[in-house]
């Protein structure tokens, strides 16, 4: 029994040892932060403490092409990311950007790893109750790629037709339960999907609006008919929940970019490459001001 | 070969190498603690108390059912969410694959320690060895030669799985590949098959020395019952 | 009668509640051969583990020229260079060659001159017939060559006395031989042993002294040829008997 205390101590003694080593140089293998004045417990920091501390902490997509991305020379790249350096510019402080997955992003905010999260966050009740979600700057519906031989430009005109969709997408619930007339064939993976309607098994493919634009542009013969179908989900950033002077400062931000149209340049420098400039897929998927 | 391009363009390919080495390093810290506290808990499991071996019992035991990366939100969110000590992701990495290598490497010191029969002690005692040359020249060595296939198969393992840590943030080799794939998806739809090409050929690259040196070791001690 | 090497005085050893050696008081003399015979269970084997400290005992005591022999203690590492034993498994350091298995002892327990340890090692194997084995590991050798090899690993030490706990007991029989001819041998040249058997002719040959146990007691001793033709308690008659073999 006496060996096994000694064992435990030395288990505790170097996790403890392991904790101040200090592994963590690796260049944009964010880590947390650990320069918050908040030692002792997770608290979040407020606007004050960012601004003190010179630097703010956003965690960003780091392979979600063109909205938080890596490019080939390792910079950080996309709409996300756009919004972000403006958030650091108008704080005054430093960016340090941290990759997370979309598990991870609610729990990066609960333990303030990060202080905003700007990763493409759809805003939903459930999240809701654990972190707090400024203003809205992008939304997202269903959109309806078709070939440009059979433009199908409203829901109704496919009763009776066959549209393809990918398993367990909000696609498959929306036209099962609003458009029982319309077959549906259902694939796994979403290069299946695209495969079955480039060779004509169906009439057209509904899924997101934001992957639907981006496809039918680098695949010509192709058009998005219907670019915003069904409820339109909020993207907005996200904050630790409590976290009221940094929320204040997001949504007083989000409303002062709307000024200046910050949302559409952010548009044009970093998705119109992807989902064309034309001007009312713009208006389908950019929030100005935080009004949707 | 189209998309092969990808990997040479920018700065990709010292990318992957620099999250090769994210990789390699908190494998081998890892693997360099987990050998370390694994053959302390090994020693301890072969004791014959039934508390202490039902205590390291319940312990492997844990460690086993609770995948790794229950481990990494475990230590990187909940330690922060219960205590506020704000580990960083290397070392929660770091921690969760010597709590889970050192669990294992206890098992298998263990299975190494009770493999050897009791006449090996015995005789060595009966020769006028003190317990101490007994171990260092008797029966570490016929255990660690038990153990080096299993130590380099769990290496192996403890490598491959380090792939978890981009969820809590830490970007290592797979990561980059996922950014490379992401970022080059317009231009380059194919790169993601040339993309985990290298990756399965960079992780073969340190997977295949340590088979190698773990068969040329068994080698060398050649011989034995 | 010369001098005493091992005095065994009362011992008694348990295994929980089962006394397995219940009270035995007995000397070995310096070029003593003692054979020790009994039924499988009777105390023979523990004995000889009690004799170099393998086995903590709960009465009595062994001495070894006058000192004690006591399990756990630090003395125990000097008194067991003086005393040789040989298993009946096989007990070679798989790891070490041949030659090393013998060399390992003399030269980091007794701290002897490495070059001299080896010219003594190769004589010894010279002396069992293996010279030409020095060098292979025990996986390469036969069950009867291991035994010999174990018997040149203890004699290297110079032992006061030789331990041999049924050393052919796990040896196909046309091995049997060339082992115990090697302990012959070693009783010619003045070797003490203490010996556990259970080839009967071996040890009337061996012997000086052979001792029959029963249930952890020494029920009958002698001189071979007294013992085996004329054995005058009725449970050693029992005993040898279920080694003859009539129609």
């Amino acid at each position: 029994m006496k060996i096994f205390k000694k064992i435990a101590a030395l288990f505790a003694a170097s996790a403890l040892a392991l904790t101040f080593a200090g592994c963590d140089n690796s260049g944009n293998s964010g880590s947390g932060d650990n320069s918050g004045g908040n030692s002792g417990n997770a608290t979040f920091r407020n606007v004050d403490q960012i601004k003190e501390s010179g630097e703010v902490t956003i965690g960003v997509f780091s392979d979600k092409n063109p909205f938080g991305y890596v490019d080939n020379e390792g910079n950080y790249k996309g709409y996300d990311v756009y919004f972000a350096e403006r958030i650091a510019k108008d704080l005054g402080v430093e960016l340090k950007l941290v990759p997370v997955e979309a598990a991870s992003r609610v729990e990066f905010l609960e333990t303030s790893k990060v202080d905003i999260i700007l990763a493409n966050f759809t805003v939903t009740d459930e999240r809701a109750q654990k972190v707090d979600f400024a203003l809205p700057y992008m939304k997202v519906a269903l959109g309806v790629v078709s070939p440009d031989s059979a433009i199908i430009k409203s829901a109704e005109e496919l009763n009776g037709k066959t549209l393809i969709v990918v398993k367990g997408t909000t696609a498959e619930t929306y036209f099962t339960e609003n458009y029982p007339d319309v077959k549906l064939q259902k694939y796994d993976e979403y290069n299946e999907a695209y495969s079955a309607l480039q060779d004509g098994r169906g009439d057209a493919f509904s899924t997101d609006n934001t992957e639907v634009l981006a496809w039918a542009k680098s695949n010509p013969g192709f058009t998005v008919g219907i670019e915003s179908l069904g409820s339109t989900d909020a993207i907005a950033p996200a904050v630790t929940k409590g976290n009221e002077t940094l929320l204040t400062w997001l949504n007083d931000e989000i409303k002062t970019l709307g000024g200046e149209q910050f949302f559409h340049k952010d548009y044009d420098e970093t998705l119109a490459a992807v989902y064309g400039d034309d001007e009312t897929y713009k208006e389908n998927l950019v929030v100005e001001g935080g009004e949707m | 070969m189209q998309g092969i391009e990808v990997l040479f363009m920018g700065n990709n390919m010292l990318r992957l190498l620099s999250g090769l080495w994210v990789t390699i390093r908190i494998s081998l810290i890892s693997i360099g603690f987990s050998l370390i506290l694994g053959t302390l808990l090994g020693a301890v499991m072969t004791s014959k108390n039934p508390v202490v071996k039902a205590v390291c019992r319940v312990y492997l035991e844990i460690v086993r059912i609770m995948p790794q990366l229950v481990w990494l939100f475990v230590v990187f969110f909940g330690v922060t969410k219960l205590t506020g000590l704000n580990l960083g992701g290397e070392t929660s990495a770091v921690i969760v694959f010597t709590i889970w290598g050192a669990a294992e490497m206890g098992d298998l010191v263990r299975g190494a320690f009770l493999a050897i029969p009791r006449h090996q002690f015995e005789s060595s005692l009966s020769l006028g060895l003190s317990k101490t040359q007994m171990y260092v020249f008797i029966i570490f060595p016929q255990a660690i030669r038990g153990l080096i296939p299993n130590v380099i198969n769990l290496s192996t393992r403890m490598i491959k799985t380090t792939a978890l840590v981009s969820l809590i943030g830490v970007t290592e080799v797979l990561k980059v590949g996922k950014q490379i794939i992401d970022a080059n998806r317009f231009e380059y739809p194919n790169a993601a098959i040339w993309v985990y090409a290298a990756i399965f050929f960079m992780y073969f690259l340190i997977c295949f020395p340590l088979s190698m040196a773990s068969r040329a070791l068994t080698k060398k001690q050649q011989g034995g019952e | 009668m010369s001098e005493h090497i091992i005095d065994i005085n009362n011992l008694v050893k348990h295994f929980g509640d089962n006394a397995v050696i219940d009270g035995i008081s007995l000397s070995v003399s310096k070029g003593e051969v003692v054979v020790l015979i009994g039924p499988s269970g009777c105390g023979k084997s523990t004995l000889l583990r009690c004799l170099n400290g393998l086995e903590p005992i709960q009465g009595g005591t062994v001495t070894l020229h006058g000192e004690p022999v006591i399990h756990g203690d630090k003395s125990l590492y000097k008194v067991r260079q003086k005393i040789g034993m040989v298993f009946q498994s096989y007990d070679l350091f798989p790891h070490l060659t041949v030659l090393k298995n013998i060399m390992l002892s003399p030269i980091k327990v007794q701290k002897r001159d490495k070059a001299e340890v080896e010219a003594k090692a190769r004589e010894l194997l010279e002396r069992v017939g293996l010279s030409d084995k020095a060098d292979s590991y025990p996986s390469e050798l036969s069950g009867g060559q291991k035994q010999r090899v174990a018997i040149c690993r203890s004699l290297i030490m110079d032992p006061e006395i030789m331990l041999l706990d049924e050393i052919t007991a796990a040896l196909d029989p046309e091995m049997v031989h060339e082992v115990l001819n090697v302990v012959l041998d070693l009783a010619k040249n003045g070797t003490t042993m203490m010996i556990v058997t259970h080839e009967m002719a071996f040890a009337e040959a061996v012997a000086d002294r052979v001792i029959f146990m029963d249930g952890g007691v020494i029920v009958e001793e002698g001189a071979p040829s007294e013992f085996f033709r004329n054995p005058k308690t009725e449970r050693a008659q029992r005993f040898l008997k279920t080694f003859t073999y009539t129609k």
